[in-house]
């Protein structure tokens, strides 16, 4: 892509800023030539200064905490790889029972994220409908659509699991369990009867959930076409972290990237990330575009020969060869006949894959409540070890999260590196807006349902612009302005 | 959540680790020190659907957030309703705004709070690391303390103390 600086003076300029039901605001540029057909799309987000400046000399310990807070979407997720990454920094392995409560935490969390996005932020564009009116478009619109009593249980079910989280870890937003070899508070025999009931309902919540997208989404032709269109495909790798037979987890394992036809491209421990994974820098955006080292940047372009990857729930399913139980595993198996076979290349389909992913953390959490080691108490080996670098790998709800910390020999920061899931997924939501934009804008032809279809092609990744840029998630109004080929605002619309 | 919901519930919007971004949790922090069990107080970094589970069940909430504004320069004390948030979108940094919030709870027939009031205050650099407050902000934090607490006082039926030369009651339409 060019600058927007380039070739402006003789396009018009439609501006979509900030981006709607999107954590941390964003902004989409499309710029239309003199036949108002699109020139180029741009994704850009806003710029947070100085957390590299603001951990150097803290102690790493206090890292899961600060990273925490940096969003308060997915703080769960980097809390946990904070914590993986202080692991390894400190070479210490946590015992077995310490291990199982993170994981329980962790599928928790999966759960009630995945289910504030399918019922909130994603679940608008298809619950209601891609072209329904703009004030219908949101979580009210859903409550419309589903009745009060879907509602009133999706936000029960989302409260127990929060506070279910909350009651083993501290508060959702600042959690305090994670340790360096272990965890600060195990499971207590009293506590195990509310987590199986838990654990039970929130696989009876995935399985209706699953339900509720088949019938609103999947029985409606026009929705599986928009979703198999494609002005919604990209044919890119995906990456996702696998156990050691090739299955989806989300808090452990080894990360595995598989090329546009679904072969294994590369495997590797987290700790050599920095061998798979380079950053691109382009002059209109802050975020740093991730793609394959060994295959080099080589453009906003799909196909074997770009290094451009996905992660999120679309490419986890493409990057695993199954799932980690039983009705998930039915449950992707049915998604992959559905969509022509693996991999999948739709982007809209984050949407399935997610609520398959919703199948999968609810039957672990039921897995781990009923294991007897769930309420072990050898919770934490203290760490002898000098620190020096570690790494620690979690797949976040929005993708692959990776966190890098370097100290002296006292384990005071020198160095930080953070690769946030949106920041692995920037390349291809940013081809997904402008392949959109292309597809759908002709002629000067804009209206606010198809502005509303463009913003789906990156809502689907559940992308998180505030971690991007490590901030905090917030929401603005939204913005079109509508610029003539001489620059001049000839319309704004507001949301 | 701190205390029973019996007690006006004051919540504090921030992140202690965005400088300005905290000055509703330091308000929070010294409202604590004052009023002790007479108020129920939170914190919260996010937003949304968080919201909800916090205001829940009170009759009353105070609100405490920072603001960018265009219209006001930094330091600036804004006192709000959920009126004022009906016809425009939300000022708050937060994803799914209060109406929406409030919007979700009238539609499940939730108990919100009767009387929901917003302080907050104009900040120019929200998403600046850093764990204190700038001059500006630092400087209008009693007038900011001062109407949450002529609004906490009106609640606890005490004698009123307002000072209000450095706050302006506005509606958020005129924000932007």
């Amino acid at each position: 892509m060019e600058s927007p600086a380039q070739g402006a003076t003789q396009t018009r300029r439609i501006t979509i800023d900030p981006i709607t039901r999107l954590e941390g605001h964003g902004k989409i540029d499309i710029f239309l030539d003199a036949q108002g057909n699109v020139a180029k799309a741009y994704y850009q987000i806003p710029e947070l200064r100085g957390f590299e400046i603001f951990s150097r000399g803290r102690p790493a310990e206090e890292m899961p905490q600060i990273t925490s807070r940096i969003c308060g979407v997915c703080p769960t997720a980097h809390h946990m790889a904070g914590t993986k990454a202080l692991d390894d920094l400190y070479k210490v392995d946590p015992p077995s029972a310490a291990k199982k409560v993170r994981e329980l935490i962790y599928n928790t969390f999966m759960l009630e994220d995945h289910a504030l996005h399918v019922y909130v932020l994603g679940g608008p564009d298809f619950i209601v409908g891609p072209q329904a009116p703009k004030e219908l478009r949101n979580i009210l619109g859903v409550i419309g659509k589903v009745g009060v009593d879907v509602g009133k249980r999706v936000i029960s079910m989302r409260r127990r699991l929060r506070e279910f989280i909350s009651a083993v870890g501290g508060k959702v937003i600042h959690p305090v369990f994670g340790l360096p070899g272990g965890v600060a508070k195990g499971i207590s025999s009293d506590e195990l009867p509310t987590l199986k009931e838990l654990a039970n309902d929130g696989l009876e919540f995935a399985r209706f959930t699953l339900q509720v997208f088949k019938d609103l989404v999947l029985k409606n032709e026009e929705y599986v076409k928009l979703i198999t269109s494609d002005a919604y495909t990209h044919r890119t790798y995906y990456m996702g972290l696998v156990d050691a037979e090739n299955r989806v987890n989300f808090y452990d394992g080894m990360i595995r990237v598989v090329d546009p036809i679904g072969k294994e491209y590369a495997k590797f421990a987290p700790e050599k990330y920095g061998d798979f994974v380079a950053e691109h820098v382009e002059p209109w955006s802050y975020v740093k575009f991730c793609y394959l080292k060994p295959l080099g940047w080589n453009g906003f372009v799909d196909g074997p020969g770009s290094g451009v990857y996905s992660v999120a729930p679309l490419a986890r399913l493409n990057a695993a060869d199954g799932m980690l139980t039983p009705e998930a595993q039915r449950a992707s198996e049915e998604y992959f006949s559905t969509l022509g076979g693996k991999p999948v290349h739709f982007t809209l389909a984050n949407h399935w894959a997610r609520v398959v992913e919703m199948i999968q953390a609810a039957e672990r959490m039921v897995e781990l409540a009923n294991d007897p080691e769930i309420t072990g108490k050898e919770l934490r080996v203290l760490p002898t070890n000098t620190p020096s670098v570690g790494v620690g790998v979690v797949e976040a709800p929005r993708g692959t999260l990776f966190h890098h910390y370097e100290t002296d020999e006292r384990g005071l920061i020198r160095k930080v590196n953070l690769i946030v899931a949106t920041q692995n997924n920037a390349a291809r939501i940013a081809m997904s807006v402008e392949k959109a934009a292309r597809s759908l804008i002709h002629g000067g032809n804009v209206s606010d349902g198809l502005l509303n279809m463009i913003e789906m092609a990156f809502r689907a990744y559940d992308p998180c612009n505030a971690c991007a840029t490590h901030s905090l998630p917030g929401s603005m109004p939204l913005t079109v302005r509508v610029h003539n080929q001489s620059g001049e605002i000839i319309d704004v619309i507001r949301r | 959540m701190e205390g029973s919901a019996k007690h006006p519930l004051v919540l504090a919007l921030g992140n202690d680790l965005l400088g300005d971004d905290a000055v509703g949790l330091y308000a929070l922090r010294l409202l604590r020190e004052s009023y002790g069990e007479q108020i129920d107080a939170a914190e919260a970094a996010g937003g949304g659907l968080e919201l909800l589970d916090i205001l829940e069940g009170h009759t009353e909430a105070l609100l405490l957030d920072s603001i960018t504004s265009t219209a006001f320069c930094a330091g600036t004390v804004l006192e709000l309703s959920p009126e004022d948030f009906s016809n425009t979108a939300p000022p708050s940094p937060h994803f799914v705004g209060l109406p929406e919030v409030l919007g979700v709870a009238a539609a499940l027939d939730l108990p919100m709070p009767r009387e929901l009031r917003v302080v907050a205050m104009v900040v120019d650099a929200p998403c600046a690391f850093g764990d204190k407050l700038g001059e500006e902000v630092r400087q209008s934090l009693p007038f900011y303390l001062q109407s949450a607490r002529s609004i906490l006082d009106t609640w606890l039926a005490a004698e009123p103390n307002v000072n209000r030369e450095n706050s302006v009651s506005v509606p958020a339409s005129s924000l932007f």
